[in-house]
């Protein structure tokens, strides 16, 4: 009976318990977008380093990583492409040459990482084919032809056909320069990236490195994001002599960002909540303070204590749970048709969401397997909101209460 | 004869005890056997209510001793007097006082159900305590959808629900017009003689007092007089 009377009693004012179901409704609707948009943000963000930056798993010579030298090649790839296509997962093999060095113009030099490419597995590895905005698509390579960022192009005052000189050491830690010249200019959401990476031909590169044929990565994608840990290892024992890194370890940074983001939208969440629950604690409070003569009738006829904390807590819980179904559903509702519709976020900025290295529409994507944690939230929030009110409750005298 | 429900030894109310005292209530004995039908009577200020408040157990004493069937209420802990006045005592006040949200029906209910009693025992408790104050017809209404009268007649099947040793009853017939408050009397009469039910009530209205078999009139808080029991009910 109790449940009866704590549901009846959050009717007995309903606009005030309508007031606060639809704060929570919009609460946890404001919850669940925030929750969708990281989501959506993230998957975004993590589907470009994937399919356009680094690949699902990349192989290298165990010490090229930490001292970026080019004399640390991988060496004969045949029987290392023979064993990678023996593994049914990897779906797509990619070769580069690496190496960092120095780009001259006429208006200056930057710093710049050089990827010697082969045109033909690179255009669909990292979509390359579908970043170039200007110049030619390389169907028609000519020699020392470079491939450069917007980005960069813009900060060097490059175009088309603009003259550059490039400037490493080979194995043999001489310097040596090549002039290039500006075949295309590519756009990538991320503008950091496109600041710093040139595209130029493998075998040119391999050639001025004193490395011909050689390359010192190999990138694979796979037919399985979930895939990558289990691929990994199993490279890990089939190539002992190879630094295998899975793309979390070559992009710490966006590793970190989706635990960060996941914390931070929890954070929000828990924001929203508390100032939710204030907005309870207080309702509740009039209710209880209205009913003063009530509880304390209830307790003269011999409810313990215990019933009138349970009876506060029901009409929280109940006023909580009223909203928060709607505002799921409604979050539920919208997190789809965006997920299908994209959310276009080019009002933030275009630069500076690929500054960040994010794409201009995002798919928000319905936080499924958040939901438990955000019902908890929800749960515990009523629950705490209702602990004020219910204490108020039960320490009312019944003599005093009467007499209200 | 000499079944005592309630025993009051030597008790007080004071307030303000440590400034300007007044007694509520000053060395009061009293003794209400099993059956009886007592208006405690006096003017505003007397100590009526407070001396109902003590007796029910929702206050305590400052001095002496209220023993309810052999069990003297002033040494229980809270929460073991909370359950002592579920089981003993039934509670009828003036303003009604029944649950808004509950239906009449429920409201009986509500107190066994705080018992533990079964649905079955419920159910028939409930059907006779409703035609015992004549409101079967009306037992799904709420308290809104009745008249004072009606919501008082509740308020007594909800006393009476709880099979308490006796009911207090604080000024019963005040809200209500006289033909209301004159069924109420032949109920809480007929309850008397026939379930051999105590009633103890506190009262300013000469029609309450007229029915009444013992008048124990209050002043300052001690009696100033008490008529003699007229237990004509004690037939069975």
């Amino acid at each position: 009976m109790l449940v009866v009377m704590a549901w009846r009693n959050i009717w007995r004012h309903k606009a005030r318990s309508l007031v606060i179901m639809m704060s929570i409704t919009l609460g946890l609707l404001a919850g669940i977008a925030v929750l969708a948009l990281y989501e959506g943000m993230l998957v975004s963000r993590i589907r470009t380093v994937i399919d356009e930056e680094t690949g699902h798993i990349q192989l290298h010579h165990p010490n090229f990583s930490d001292e970026n030298e080019s004399k640390f090649i991988i060496g004969d790839t045949t029987e290392i492409f023979k064993i990678l296509r023996n593994i049914p997962e990897i779906i797509q093999i990619n070769k580069r040459t690496l190496v960092n060095g120095m780009m001259s113009t006429p208006t200056g030099t930057a710093g710049v990482q050089v990827f010697g490419i082969d045109t033909a597995t690179e255009f669909s590895y990292s979509s390359l084919k579908q970043k170039i905005k200007e110049g030619n698509d390389l169907t028609s390579y000519k020699r020392n032809q470079v491939i450069i960022g917007k980005k960069l192009a813009d900060k060097m005052k490059l175009k088309i056909g603009s003259k550059l000189v490039l400037m490493f050491n080979d194995t043999t830690n001489n310097l040596v320069s090549s002039a290039f010249r500006v075949s295309s200019i590519y756009q990538s959401t991320n503008a950091p990236v496109d600041e710093r990476l040139i595209y130029v031909s493998g075998s040119e590169l391999s050639e001025l490195l004193g490395l011909p044929g050689q390359i010192h990565e190999i990138g694979l994608k796979l037919n399985d994001d979930k895939a990558v840990d289990l691929v990994a290892s199993k490279l890990k024992s089939l190539l002992p002599n190879l630094k295998v890194e899975t793309w979390k370890e070559i992009s710490p940074e966006t590793e970190f960002m989706v635990k960060t983001v996941d914390s931070y939208s929890y954070i929000i969440l828990i924001i929203i909540m508390i100032a939710l629950a204030f907005g309870i604690l207080n309702t509740m409070l009039m209710a209880i303070m209205e009913r003063t003569r009530e509880i304390g009738m209830i307790a003269a006829l011999g409810a313990s204590r215990i019933r009138i904390f349970f009876l506060v807590l029901l009409e929280t819980v109940f006023l909580t749970l009223g909203g928060a179904p709607l505002g799921l559903l409604i979050g539920w509702l919208l997190s789809v048709y965006f997920n299908k519709n994209g959310l276009n976020l080019s009002g933030m900025g275009e630069d500076v969401l690929s500054s960040f290295g994010f794409k201009v529409i995002i798919y928000p994507s319905f936080p499924a397997e958040k939901l438990l944690p955000v019902l908890i939230i929800v749960v515990v929030t009523a629950l705490l909101s209702s602990i004020i009110p219910a204490l108020k409750a039960i320490n009312m005298k019944p003599i005093d209460a009467l007499k209200n | 004869m000499n079944d005592i429900v309630i025993d009051t030894h030597n008790i007080s109310r004071v307030y303000n005890p440590t400034t300007i005292p007044v007694y509520a209530i000053k060395n009061l004995h009293l003794h209400i056997r099993r059956g009886e039908f007592t208006a405690l009577v006096g003017p505003s200020g007397s100590g009526k209510t407070t001396l109902l408040n003590l007796i029910g157990g929702l206050d305590k004493p400052d001095e002496g001793q209220i023993v309810i069937n052999g069990t003297d209420i002033t040494k229980l802990s809270p929460g073991k007097l909370i359950d002592f006045r579920l089981h003993n005592i039934g509670f009828v006040f003036q303003s009604f006082n029944l649950i808004p949200v509950l239906t009449a029906r429920e409201n009986a209910e509500f107190i066994m159900l705080l018992q533990g009693i079964s649905k079955n025992e419920r159910d028939e408790r409930i059907k006779q305590l409703f035609r015992q104050v004549d409101l079967e017809e009306q037992i799904e209404r709420r308290p809104s959808e009745l008249s004072g009268g009606q919501q008082q007649r509740v308020a007594v099947a909800r006393a009476l629900a709880s099979k308490p040793q006796f009911i207090l009853a604080d000024e019963p017939t005040a809200n209500l017009d006289s033909k209301s408050a004159s069924n109420l009397l032949d109920i809480m009469n007929k309850l008397n003689k026939e379930e051999n039910i105590t009633f103890l009530f506190s009262t300013h209205d000469q029609r309450v007092i007229d029915r009444a078999r013992r008048v124990i009139t209050l002043v300052d808080g001690q009696i100033a007089s008490d008529t003699e029991p007229i237990m004509t009910s004690y037939a069975h």
